[in-house]
């Protein structure tokens, strides 16, 4: 059964493979040229101390790079694509009715369910940790400049192991209901995105309560290090966070353009005017990275689950 | 342990997918060793009875025993003696003939890789040459060849002769014949062209949405038919005695088709023999013999 199933599979195996060999072709030589002009720029010690000269290096390196790093962003659809090629043979034999002849050689349906869905996932799992430890690499300089949540946190780490065994599940299941490939890749790959899009936009911020400071405008204090967080908000406010009644006609007498974000930092707070900000701290990057495989993951399994129970029912 | 007497036995047995029944209240009984026609319309539920009989399908009603066993609780104990070949013979379509043998070797117990090998060389297929290259008559002698390499009891083919065009389907059906004389297999199949059923089978089964209604060997089927013509009438008085399959009236003649329980003794009645393509189609309403007296028989 291991050697039917990889035999099914093997063509597409290969495609994936070779879109991985492509992607670490890309990534590799551009990664070493980033880290060494990350290290010929001194970016690394510009962050742990700032000084002179340090906010232009800063902005040359990330003007240099924003054209790769948005290409790079793309990378984030490659789960689905893995997914499909590994899980689309599957899908195959349930359309033209090949399941069939496996299923009246001298084996049980179970044996066969089993063999191919583990096979499959096990590919998933492999193909996207490659996929997910190049984009790890190739991403560190650019993860120490700023907001790891923003840009970096659906190509690295764990969820991209998460997504891919997801789209895989999804690409089963509808292959098993509908027993046309086309149409369940089609549909798997909006399902795909259509669950990203809620899951990462809507639920992500609410993994944890976001954190809340308030801290003096006064130069001599510093908040927080946002330098590093997930941002979801940041304006004035009271000593308690809430809104300043009469906030324009503080800034009248203190002389500052809220609108044009200047202002004098220490007659504002002088009025009693704080700095607010909500937010998730650097340090909550790997456990929202745990949440959201988990829930990838279990979604995969509640539709792995599914298609189980569909094909030895339903299937014949 | 006494031979088995019957292949297949089934009672009462129904599929259902959701509401809908495909299959309902069929009870018949294969004798091992018979060569078995399974007609019947389109929806009867043919391939439904197929797919219970090797455990494709789970029963909703009824039981089937094949070869001793349930087929779905069983698998292990029926499937290695059962080769099965699948309405358009499915086959992986990207694998060469070679990898096919291979995939047979790996997922059976029972495998004869040299009955397989010198058949598809009987056939002129190499194999190295890959599925989709073949025809659908060398598809599907392909398939045969995988269901005949389990060297299995009992061989059930589900419309094995549908898509072929009369010359492979010759040759297809030849080629079974040929297996079923080396001895020891019980075929089911499953057909439409009653033609074929006539050369290769020795039992038929006729299968109606309302379950089995037509079942044994078929010299005794074709035995106990008879077409009665004569004098227009109400058939009343002979189906008292007979079964009347189908009658037709034209102006002065009544035609009638009956399955006789016994001899036809009616004076007034012109008795006439029929074939089992005319009997078949007079059970599933088809029409009646045109020319209905072939021979006289004396009574």
């Amino acid at each position: 059964m291991i050697w039917l199933t990889w035999r099914q599979q093997r063509t597409e195996t290969l495609i994936a493979v070779a879109l991985l060999v492509a992607l670490a072709a890309v990534l590799i030589p551009t990664g070493l040229h980033v880290a060494s002009v990350y290290d010929q720029a001194r970016i690394g010690s510009c962050l742990a101390q700032d000084t002179a000269g340090c906010p232009d290096a800063l902005g040359a390196f990330e003007n240099r790079f924003e054209g790769l790093l948005g290409l790079v962003t793309w990378f984030t659809l490659l789960p689905g694509i893995l997914a499909i090629l590994i899980a689309a043979p599957f899908a195959i034999e349930l359309e033209q009715g090949t399941f069939r002849l496996a299923w009246t050689q001298s084996i049980t349906r179970r044996r066969w369910l089993t063999t191919k869905l583990v096979l499959i996932a096990a590919g998933a799992l492999l193909a996207a940790l490659i996929m997910s430890l190049l984009l790890t690499w190739w991403r560190t300089p650019f993860d120490q400049l700023g907001n790891r949540f923003d840009t970096g946190f659906e190509s690295e780490g764990i969820v991209p192991l998460g997504y891919t065994v997801f789209a895989a599940a999804l690409v089963i299941a509808l292959g098993a209901v509908l027993r046309r490939t086309a149409p369940a890749i089609g549909l798997a790959l909006i399902g795909f995105i259509v669950a990203r899009v809620v899951i990462g936009g809507f639920l992500r911020p609410h993994y944890l309560a976001p954190l809340s400071a308030t801290w003096s405008g006064d130069p001599a204090t510093t908040g927080p290090d946002l330098r590093t967080a997930w941002l979801i908000r940041q304006d004035l406010s009271d000593a308690h966070g809430n809104a300043v009644h009469n906030l324009p006609s503080i800034a009248d007498a203190c002389g500052s353009d809220l609108a044009a974000k200047f202002g004098d930092a220490s007659c504002l707070a002088q009025h009693g005017v704080f700095n607010h900000a909500i937010y998730h701290p650097a340090s909550r990057f790997w456990l929202f990275q745990g949440i959201e495989a988990a829930i990838f993951l279990g979604l995969a399994l509640a539709l792995g689950a599914f298609a189980v129970w569909w094909i030895r029912d339903r299937v014949s | 342990m006494s031979p088995l007497s019957a292949a297949v036995e089934t009672r009462s047995l129904g599929c259902r997918y959701g509401r809908f029944w495909a299959l309902r209240d069929c009870s018949l009984s294969v004798p091992a060793g018979s060569v078995t026609a399974l007609v019947g319309p389109n929806g009867a539920g043919k391939t439904t009875l197929l797919h219970l009989l090797v455990g494709l399908c789970a029963p909703s009603a009824g039981d089937a025993r094949v070869l001793g066993w349930a087929p779905r609780e069983h698998p292990l104990l029926v499937l290695p003696r059962v080769g099965f070949v699948a309405q358009d013979h499915p086959l992986y379509r990207g694998f060469r003939l070679s990898e096919m043998l291979t995939l047979g070797r790996r997922l059976n117990t029972r495998w004869d890789d040299a009955l397989a090998r010198e058949r598809l060389q009987r056939l002129g297929l190499p194999l190295d040459r890959r599925v989709a290259a073949l025809s659908g008559g060398e598809q599907a002698q392909v398939a045969l060849t995988l269901a005949l390499a389990k060297r299995p009891e009992l061989l059930v083919l589900d419309e094995p002769a549908a898509s072929l065009d009369p010359l492979a389907r010759r040759e297809f059906l030849g080629s079974l014949m040929e297996a079923v004389a080396d001895g020891g297999l019980t075929v089911v199949l499953s057909s439409h062209i009653l033609a074929d059923l006539e050369r290769v089978c020795d039992h038929l089964v006729l299968l109606r949405s309302g379950g089995v209604q037509l079942s044994g060997p078929i010299e005794e089927i074709v035995a106990a038919h008879r077409v009665l013509t004569g004098p227009r009438t109400d058939p009343a008085s002979v189906a008292r005695m007979h079964s009347v399959i189908q009658q037709r009236h034209s102006e002065r003649q009544t035609t009638l088709l009956v399955r006789a329980n016994s001899h036809v003794y009616d004076a007034c009645w012109q008795v006439g023999e029929v074939d089992l393509e005319e009997i078949v189609l007079a059970y599933l309403g088809l029409g009646m013999p045109a020319a209905p007296v072939r021979r006289e028989v004396a009574s």
